[in-house]
């Protein structure tokens, strides 16, 4: 019983272990995460890459949180990320929408979302994730019709 | 001894079950695949400061995402989007009841085979015995800071910094030549 209490005492208090930072360096996509958690403007695969990238611009610039999408599907909330001191609707936030980086910084897990606070992008290989190729534009007027 | 450890584990899986905070909701439906209404009492905090303890004054003065410290079970609720269609987040909403406690109406997002998690959107906030407020305000404060923006269309399509960015990379960001390539199909 005793083992079964200490167990207990250890697992309440893993919280607060977890809101500890860990530093990582990870590569992936910035994403407006809106749409991709929200699925307002289709399935995961449409609201990323080139296909996206005027309404990530539009959503990054208004504050809605950025988000890191690595090859195996993990999204981090970006908190801060590189030279400016935030990632809400900061100009580094507009210029790297849809880029795929490699980022250096303190991850956090609150509640099941996981956070980074990026220190220094030490990679922009740009946009690498061609989405128009297999759905045009989303949405779907993203691009407006060009006057006769 | 044995009721007391059922208690402590009841207590201790409480917070990992999905809660229901819809009793007593008025949001309106966005028609998203995993929405449910959610009205809850909140504080909202600098996420950041949460979870590191840098904390600026004024919850970094709408430079910082801003969360809802839900009051009935600890979770921290990411506030990514606000009440208005129109690609806009809630920093703007928010900001002004930073560290306050509040009442928020809207939609929460829950997928644990995605996985997502506690993502949503705020309708309408409102501190104590204050009437309701819509989490709309995006748009205005964006017109008093852009007043040379001035026109027809929607904040989006007259925004300096991301006409810039399309100026410079096109709509798909992969340069203007690429661009005029896929304009001439997408439109022909």
């Amino acid at each position: 019983m005793r083992r079964f209490w200490l167990g207990l005492m250890g697992l309440l208090a893993a919280p607060a272990i977890a809101a500890e930072g860990q530093r990582i360096t990870v590569t992936g996509e910035i994403i407006d995460t809106w749409c991709y958690y929200s699925g307002v403007m289709g399935g995961p695969d449409s609201v990323v890459g080139s296909a996206h990238h005027t309404c990530a611009l539009w959503c990054s610039a208004s504050g809605i949180p950025i988000g890191l999408l690595t090859e195996d599907g993990t999204v981090y909330t970006v908190l801060k990320l590189g030279p400016q001191d935030n990632a809400t609707g900061g100009d580094t936030a507009l210029t790297l929408a849809s880029h795929t980086v490699t980022a250096d910084g303190m991850f956090y897990e609150r509640d099941g979302i996981n956070y980074i606070i990026v220190e220094e992008v030490l990679e922009d290989q740009g946009i690498v994730n061609l989405s128009h190729e297999d759905y045009d534009v989303v949405p779907s007027f993203a691009i407006p019709e060009p006057k006769e | 001894m044995k009721r007391l450890a059922a208690s402590a584990l009841a207590l201790l899986a409480a917070p990992l079950a999905a809660q229901d905070f819809s009793e007593g909701s008025e949001a309106r439906t966005w028609n998203l695949y995993a929405e449910v209404p959610a009205l809850f009492d909140a504080k909202v905090v600098d996420v950041m400061c949460e979870l590191t303890g840098n904390c600026p004054a004024n919850c970094g003065d709408g430079e910082r995402q801003l969360g809802l410290l839900r009051s009935a079970d600890n979770v921290l609720v990411m506030a990514t989007k606000n009440n208005q269609p129109a690609f806009t987040g809630a920093v703007v909403d928010l900001l002004p009841y930073c560290g306050k406690q509040v009442t928020v109406d809207g939609l929460i997002i829950n997928d644990e085979d995605f996985p997502i998690n506690n993502i949503y959107l705020v309708q309408r906030v409102k501190a104590g015995d204050a009437d309701w407020t819509k989490a709309s305000q995006f748009t205005n404060v964006w017109a008093a800071e852009n007043p040379d923006a001035k026109g027809k269309g929607p904040w989006f399509r007259r925004d300096p910094r991301i006409l810039a960015e399309i100026e410079k990379d096109g709509y798909l960001g992969l340069g203007k030549d690429t661009d005029a390539a896929f304009i001439e199909y997408y439109f022909e």
